[in-house]
């Protein structure tokens, strides 16, 4: 065992000398899914950080940016872990980025804890996430910070009573929290609260089932994918919409399936905080820049959070280099204009504190393309979850 | 002689690559933690016969129970690895009870059954395991009183290839042992071995349950040294992809489970590293080529090697 106790200080040396040298080459190791079902996620990423590349550089502060992706294929906290440790060991990078699965982000909390890694997710919406390590900083947003908002608004339009579906699983429980909590401090009543196996399919019994019921409004949570396809089908043909039960949603519309959707999908309403149809300067800038790079790219949520992760991540290379304390420091308390409008790093939750949006799903009459098109900003909010 | 030599060789191989590659523990870790499962389907499917996409069952049985274990009664390694080896062999002696009274697509059947089942009870009882989250705050003390487990991974990895020499060894004796003769007998004819007085179906639930056990302790040792456990633990995919590993080095063979993990480990290791977007057609071509050119795995290799070398008249080695 000799050979390795001496081994293991010049080892240790080895990592905290390529930590406390003066920064020249910055490496970030990006840690998402690019196969199987999920790799549209990894995509998005890749594509968001092309499109900051191209518009800023890759150096902040006179520091050479170099990014390195890993894929995870799905949600695999083993895998997760093991790949961040490699980066961090082996690739030497200073920070990690990504994470688009709660359970992923969660199983390097020990690692960056003790390598001090600023690690920024690009997606991962548990609230309870950054409680876990000082150097999480999130751009995505937090199943609160979208659902609690929806609630006000809902009661705000005079819906009195909702029935909540939402998919059984870890977010779809947060949003039911959130959304049930806050519904009923107005004095709104829930109705009930399904919740549907992660693979269902056929979504007739559950919807049947809020028909009877009658509520005002349909408090909806589901991962993207099919099953919003399914689900919205089911909502018209079941004969909800006629009924006047209004949609309330959140990420169901999202862009990267809103045109499959097709005209079910017109009138829904959704609270969110991205819509690629966001009019400013800085949308209209990101868009541009990322067409040009691939004609076909659709921008939503995923791509926002990457886009403004880098540019955290530029914004922390520039003050601090690789040191990551001081980084993360500097990054507390950051305002800049996200395509997605304004943000600001909350220094206490580590999220963003940014828009809510409240949409309407419209066919575009220029492009006939479907739009999330933006009703007015409900709330200006941080992680409302945060607390609980 | 030669029937030792190369599992020596294997050992020193692995020495050696700690040497080799001191950044990529967290890697090699895995491969060794992989190979234990393994082993253990190759000790239920290679050696037993019993057909199984379930093994990922045990897997993630021993390492909730392990996981839990070391947080709420005592963080020592060992215990806990012993903890994970009667959980996962409890639930594939109660499973293998009914199983094993089945045959063939049935058992496959019953096999994935009991996992996604597990999957699903660990996924509801989120107040115990954590849920989708996963189960963490698992702090283990050093093993054996000496070694704590650092962030490089140096005491993981040698504590993980212990476990695994222990095992191998293990086998290798149990399976040289008339007990293991009596499964290949079961293996090859059931019903000669029930002609000639052997309690067959006794015979299948000992070799399930020795199997749940070290898929067990496979399960328990990955919660040891990611200081995690995850729903993941009862994927079918896991299952899945150690028959795969299997088979890519060969059935019926120790060496075989080894050798089959380490290939195919390292080509998706160095293909999803090199490439993160494609990686998986490399794998993909790797296991039809293997499939088709050598249906006998990696292991039968060398003896056709030898048989092209000597006009193919010499005795069959493979």
């Amino acid at each position: 065992m000799t050979a390795i106790s001496r081994f293991a200080p010049a080892l240790a040396l080895g990592i905290v000398v390529a930590q406390a040298a003066v920064a020249e080459d910055i490496r970030v190791g990006v840690i998402a899914p690019f196969s199987g079902p999920f790799a549209q996620y990894g995509t998005q990423y890749q594509q968001a950080i092309e499109a900051y590349q191209a518009q800023h550089g890759t150096s902040a502060g006179g520091n050479e940016i170099e990014f390195i992706y890993r894929d995870v294929g799905g949600v695999d906290p083993d895998l997760a872990r093991s790949l961040a440790q490699e980066l961090l060991i082996r690739d030497e990078v200073d920070y990690l980025a990504g994470f688009t699965f709660t359970p992923n982000a969660l199983a390097v909390a020990p690692l960056i804890e003790q390598s001090q890694t600023p690690t920024v997710i690009f997606n991962a919406a548990t609230s309870a996430i950054n409680r876990d390590s000082e150097f999480y900083l999130r751009t995505s947003y937090t199943l609160w910070q979208v659902s609690a908002p929806m609630a006000e608004w809902a009661y705000e339009q005079g819906v009195r009573s909702v029935v909540t579906t939402v998919t059984d699983y870890g977010p779809g429980i947060d949003a039911e929290n959130a959304f049930v909590e806050t519904f009923e401090a107005l004095g709104g009543e829930v109705l009930d609260s399904i919740r549907m196996p992660l693979s269902t399919t056929d979504f007739t019994p559950y919807l049947q089932s809020v028909l009877e019921q009658s509520p005002d409004g349909l408090f909806v949570f589901l991962p993207g994918g099919p099953p919003t396809y399914t689900f919205t089908r089911t909502y018209n043909e079941n004969g909800l919409r006629e009924d006047g039960i209004m949609f309330l949603g959140t990420a169901e519309t999202e862009e990267s399936n809103l045109q499959a959707l097709g005209d079910p999908a017109l009138g829904l309403m959704t609270a969110y905080h991205y819509s690629e149809a966001h009019d400013s300067e800085a949308n209209a800038e990101f868009l541009a820049t990322l067409r040009e790079l691939h004609p076909d790219a659709i921008a939503n949520w995923a791509s926002v959070g990457a886009y403004d992760g880098v540019h955290l991540i530029y914004e922390m290379v520039e003050a601090a280099g690789s040191d990551g304390p001081a980084a993360v420091q500097h990054a507390l308390g950051l305002e800049w204009e996200s395509p997605r409008g304004p943000v600001t790093m909350d220094p206490e939750s580590r999220t963003v504190i940014q828009n809510v949006y409240i949409r309407e799903v419209i066919r575009n009459p220029d492009t006939g393309l479907l739009e999330n098109v933006e009703q007015g900003i409900i709330a200006t909010v941080g992680d409302l979850g945060w607390d609980r | 002689m030669r029937d030792h030599l190369v599992p020596i060789v294997m050992g020193l191989v692995a020495v050696g690559l700690f040497f080799a590659f001191p950044y990529d523990l967290a890697f090699l870790t895995r491969v060794l933690v992989t190979i234990v499962l393994v082993l253990s389907v190759d000790l239920v499917l290679g050696y037993a016969g019993i057909p199984t996409l379930g093994q990922a069952a045990m897997f993630g049985t021993g390492a909730y129970a392990a996981g839990l274990f070391a947080i709420h009664v005592w963080g020592d390694p060992l215990a806990g690895l012993v903890v994970g080896a009667v959980a996962g062999a409890a639930i594939a002696l109660v499973s293998g009870l009914v199983l094993m009274r089945t045959r063939g697509l049935t058992v496959i059947m019953l096999t994935i059954a009991v996992a996604a089942i597990l999957h699903e009870i660990a996924n509801r009882a989120r107040d115990l395991t954590g849920g989708a989250d996963g189960l963490r705050g698992i702090r283990m003390q050093p093993v054996l009183g000496l070694w704590e487990f650092d962030f490089i991974g140096r005491t993981g990895y040698w504590y993980a290839l212990v476990v695994v020499i222990v095992v191998y060894v293990g086998l290798s004796i149990l399976t040289r042992s008339s007990f293991g003769l009596g499964l290949r007998g079961i293996h090859d004819s059931p019903e000669r071995m029930r002609a000639i007085g052997a309690p067959v179906y006794w015979r299948l639930v000992t070799a399930y349950t020795i199997g749940g056990g070290i898929a067990g302790i496979a399960g328990a040792l990955n919660a040891q040294i990611t200081q995690l456990v995850s729903l993941e633990g009862f994927a079918f995919s896991l299952s899945a992809e150690a028959l795969i590993m299997l088979i890519l080095g060969g059935t019926g063979r120790l060496v075989g489970a080894v050798i089959g993990v380490a290939l195919f480990m390292t080509v998706h290791h160095f293909a999803a590293a090199n490439d993160p977007f494609n990686w998986l057609f490399v794998i993909g071509a790797m296991v039809l080529v293997v499939v088709f050119f050598l249906p006998q795995g990696i292991i039968s290799l060398p003896g056709i090697l030898l048989r092209h070398l000597r006009g193919g008249r010499d005795a069959d080695r493979a």
